[in-house]
């Protein structure tokens, strides 16, 4: 799950890019990453210590890089999935083990974000950076408390809404709200959630992945529920907005960094992703993209008021990530859409 | 007796395009009836005039009056005029019949009345057959046809043709021109063309109009046209002409005679030549010099050499020289064998009748010489 | 050609030659993603979304879901009120292009492409700051004291509707501007020498002889407007899917069910084929 989602209408020209300069040679890696979620600063830099060239070849989520994995063709020697998508290419041995001693700055990262279900042992990933999924006011406009889910979707609020355009997150929500698993998607359970999601569907007016601050901050909706990344943007630009993680279960997620089993240069990948975990490296990422950063020595040299944020670095008790739940994904996917339809 | 209004009539009109004079204070009566030819070079503005007369352009100043009516404001509509357009302007979506009734059914005729004029126009041209097919699938004379029954059809006061036989071969044109000159007879209807074909022009009209930049040159019969040009650019622009100046010699006996560069003179009518001019131009047709090896009594004859010769077929062309050095063109017909020939390097008698040399004025617009 | 004149040559060596060309660029840009298409539409899907390979028709039989059958619907719909839409704007300005001197016809024409210069994302970004609830329409409107509040303009249908429209004219004016720019000025000053005011002239000359242009407007329009999803995200805040939002979740999307969305899209092909056919049949008829 992610920030910045852009459609991928550059994406053609990267991909040719990156096949005109596979001919030329020179050590290089090929890394398979979200649309603007790597800093060409720390790429520039890597480069320049390395001589290591990097094609950043992009995608606007986990389910398009996994697609295009699968399709073969270009080799990608390091990706970025979210957990679940980890989970998946892990359990179809999709990725390579990393070599840990070529990782000397692993020990950067806080022990909460290690051993996660989707990579119980981290023998395959390392995590980039992790978030939440949570509720964000404008103050200024919404004057009542707002907890949870309940509280976001209420008659009154009707087409002042915005939620990321994500067909599992929203069922998700939907499940944690009656007291289930998130991440048991059984027929059952998303009978029990339809009545509820069908409800709460009525009353957005936004569905936006890609960039849900955007009518937050052209005044169009006033709350919302976004990725924390979005949230921290917000407060950054205005203190008008709040950001608060939602009292039924908030949504944790974790983007790491993994070496497929096809990828041709493993030991330049491995150097970068040791880069990537060393603090002065992580602290760049951290200054553009204001999610939480697991990396415990980059966080140490962030400012008070980066670490201040609410909606980078909030107190959360449970780290429940979604879980690969392979063909129910379509399940989810029809239930929002056919209610949508109906709307 | 009610005396019937000219069918079409300018008064006054200039047209420009820009800094382009197209027409110049022009004036042209055409009467109910005839077939009259607004014949000229390219760019002399006859279609200019044709289109000011349909509507498709407004007079930047003056009038044009159709039928004794003011239509100078009156878009193309409105007017009873119809036209056949150079490119003929078929509409390629419509088969034969349905062309030739647009006309009748913008006048919201009853069916039945569009069905008998259809079919007796489509007679008229002799189209029968061909009703269901559309332009594309027709020859360019049929085409022509077409276009000709389709301006018909709704029997407008005043047919305007604007080269309507240009597209045709050589030997359908002249068949045209008689069936359009024919037709012109049936149906009464007044037929205002526009060609810079001088033949077709004497072969169909009634009248000319002779027009050179922007004004007319001479209106006439095809017969004074021919005959008596009034300009320099008239004579030459219709038939061939020699065209030389000629010095008043002396006046006397109800003559002015002429004294040509060879030396040889030639007495014309006294009211032809006007007073007090020394020197003018004047024109006789190559036909008009009659060619002798032997001399011919009377005036008017000269002795010339005969420089070039060229068979024509039914006559030859020849180029004499007068003692002057005064180059002349002669077109002799090719006679029966009874006949003495001539040839390059005779020595011949040359014979003008006085009728056949006629004083020019100056070209109308004064701008100088024609092309 | 006279009938029995000749029979029918064989083509030669040299003829399949020139035809290599095309016959490659149809091979490799229709027959080959059809035939995946078409491959894809039986398959199944496995747990990770690969596609498992077999003879299916579950992939058909979920496409006739009332579900999706009403956001084919809604697509459908959109794109005819967007051609609608185009087809009476773009109707008189292509008309009036084709008719201006050619100083200006150029000109005009350049204004109509202008704007495929920049990016369709940016444009459409653009769109959505006139028309945001701070935007310039409605600073405008409240500054002229025509409206108290701001309006609701953007993430409507109406929104959508007025994102298609703008990115999708040009593909109505450019095709009719094609046929009204090539029908000969005389055709209509002979319908009006015969009697048809400007209106009539209009609907009897210009109308019929500008069909061509006008349904190849029709298709470039309808066409690729049933299946857009980025306009529909953009500014209609995804609330309604389309038909395109279905199909691209299930081969970039969270559904990662690539044999469905093909089956989707095959019948979506198959539509076109048929909107395409008909128009074509009715445009031979009117000129054959």
């Amino acid at each position: 799950m992610t920030p910045i989602r852009l459609l991928g209408v550059v994406r053609p020209l990267l991909a040719l890019s990156l096949a005109v300069s596979v001919a030329q040679g020179a050590e290089q890696l090929n890394l398979f990453a979200w649309s603007e979620y790597v800093p060409q600063k720390v790429i520039d830099g890597f480069t320049k210590e390395t001589g290591i060239k990097v094609n950043y070849e992009t995608y606007a989520s986990g389910e398009e890089m996994l697609s295009k994995l699968l399709i073969g063709g270009a080799a990608y020697d390091l990706v970025q999935p979210p957990d679940y998508i980890a989970e998946a290419m892990i359990n179809n041995k999709l990725l390579r083990p990393l070599d840990r001693a070529q990782l000397k700055n692993i020990g950067n990262l806080a022990p909460e974000f290690l051993g996660l279900p989707h990579d119980p042992e981290q023998k395959f990933t390392v995590p980039y950076l992790t978030g939440t999924v949570g509720i964000v006011i404008n103050t200024e406009k919404v004057k009542e408390p707002v907890r949870g889910y309940r509280d976001v979707f209420q008659a009154k609020f009707k087409n002042r809404i915005v939620v990321v355009n994500d067909n599992r997150e929203i069922v998700s929500w939907a499940l944690v709200t009656l007291g289930l698993d998130q991440n048991a998607l059984t027929s059952a359970n998303l009978a029990r959630a339809r009545p509820l999601v069908a409800e709460w569907i009525k009353l957005v007016k936004v569905f936006d992945s890609d960039s849900p601050k955007t009518p937050l901050l052209n005044g169009d909706v006033d709350l919302g529920v976004v990725w924390s990344g979005e949230a921290a943007r917000l407060i950054q630009e205005n203190k008008k907005f709040a950001y608060v993680l939602p009292m039924e279960g908030a949504h944790p997620f974790v983007d790491v960094l993994a070496i497929p089993t096809t990828s041709k240069h493993v030991a330049a990948a491995h150097r970068f992703l040791d880069y990537l975990l060393r603090p002065d490296v992580s602290k760049l990422i951290s200054d553009e993209f204001p999610y939480t950063n697991p990396n415990a020595a980059a966080r140490r040299l962030l400012s008070a008021e980066q670490l201040a944020n609410p909606a980078s670095y909030p107190r959360l008790e449970k780290f429940n990530t979604f879980r690969d739940i392979g063909k129910a994904a379509a399940a989810a996917d029809k239930l929002v859409t056919d209610l949508k339809s109906a709307k | 007796m009610n005396v019937k209004p000219p069918a079409v009539e300018l008064r006054q009109v200039t047209k420009r395009f820009g800094a382009v004079v197209a027409v110049e204070e022009l004036s042209l009566t055409v009467q109910a009836g005839e077939f009259l030819t607004l014949l000229g070079p390219s760019g002399c503005g006859k279609t200019t005039l044709l289109r000011l007369i349909a509507g498709f352009e407004a007079p930047d100043t003056g009038t044009v009056w159709l039928g004794g009516v003011d239509v100078t404001t009156l878009p193309p509509h409105r007017r009873d005029v119809n036209q056949v357009f150079q490119s003929y302007a078929l509409f390629p979506h419509l088969n034969v019949r349905d062309n030739i009734a647009f006309g009748l059914r913008m006048q919201r005729r009853p069916a039945a009345e569009i069905a008998s004029r259809v079919a007796e126009v489509i007679g008229l041209v002799a189209l029968a057959g061909c009703e269901d097919r559309k332009p594309q699938q027709l020859s360019g004379g049929q085409r022509q046809r077409v276009a000709l029954a389709r301006a018909l059809a709704p029997r407008p006061a005043i047919l305007l043709l604007d080269e309507p036989l240009s597209a045709l071969d050589a030997r359908l044109r002249q068949t045209m021109q008689i069936e359009l000159k024919r037709l012109q007879r049936q149906v009464g209807t007044t037929f205002v063309l526009v060609t810079h074909d001088q033949e077709e022009a004497l072969t169909v009209s009634d009248r000319i109009a002779l027009v050179n930049r922007g004004r007319i040159e001479q209106l006439g019969t095809t017969q004074e046209i021919y005959h008596q040009p009034a300009t320099p650019f008239a004579a030459e622009f219709i038939g061939q002409a020699n065209l030389f100046e000629v010095e008043l010699f002396r006046r006397g006996d109800g003559m002015a005679w002429l004294r040509f560069g060879g030396g040889f003179e030639v007495g014309v009518a006294t009211g032809a030549w006007p007073e007090n001019v020394a020197r003018r131009r004047v024109s006789i047709r190559p036909e008009k010099i009659h060619l002798s090896k032997t001399r011919l009594p009377g005036t008017g004859a000269f002795e010339a050499k005969v420089v070039e010769e060229v068979f024509k077929g039914a006559h030859n062309r020849f180029t004499i020289e007068t003692a002057g050095g005064l180059r002349l063109t002669v077109l002799a017909a090719n006679e029966s064998a009874l006949r003495e020939a001539i040839h390059a390097g005779d020595r011949v008698w040359c014979a003008v009748h006085a009728d056949d040399v006629v004083v020019l004025g100056e070209t109308r617009n004064g701008r100088g010489q024609p092309p | 050609m006279s009938p029995g004149s000749a029979q029918r040559r064989r083509p030669g060596l040299t003829a399949w030659l020139l035809l290599a060309p095309l016959l490659l660029w149809l091979l490799a840009f229709v027959v080959a993603p059809a035939a995946i298409l078409i491959l894809y539409s039986f398959a199944e899907r496995d747990e990770l979304g690969r596609v498992a390979f077999g003879f299916s028709l579950e992939n058909f039989q979920r496409v006739a879901d009332p579900t999706y059958l009403a956001v084919f619907g809604r697509s459908v719909g959109y794109a005819a009120l967007t051609t609608v839409i185009c087809a009476v704007l773009g109707y008189p300005v292509a008309w009036c292009i084709a008719r201006a001197s050619e100083k200006w016809r150029h000109r005009l024409l350049l204004l109509v492409m202008i704007p495929f210069w920049t990016s369709f994302l940016i444009r459409t970004y653009a769109w959505i700051t006139i028309l945001k609830s701070e935007g310039l329409l409605n600073g405008l409107l409240l500054w002229l004291h025509a409206i108290a509040a701001p309006l609701e303009l953007l993430y409507t249908p109406a929104a959508v509707i007025v994102g298609l429209v703008y990115a999708y004219l040009p593909f109505m004016i450019l095709p009719i501007y094609g046929s009204a720019e090539k029908l000969d000025p005389a055709l209509l000053e002979a319908a009006h020498d015969l009697g048809c005011g400007p209106w009539r002239a209009f609907v009897r000359v210009v109308v019929p002889l500008t069909l061509p242009g006008f349904y190849a407007g029709v298709l470039m329009v309808f066409v690729p407007a049933i299946g857009m999803f980025a306009i529909t995200d953009l500014m209609g805040g995804a609330r309604v899917p389309m038909i395109g939002n279905v199909i691209q979740d299930q081969f970039v999307g969270q559904a990662r069910d690539k044999p469905f969305g093909a089956a989707l899209a095959l019948v979506f092909m198959l539509l076109f084929v048929a909107v395409y056919w008909l128009l074509q049949r009715r445009a031979e008829r009117k000129l054959a």
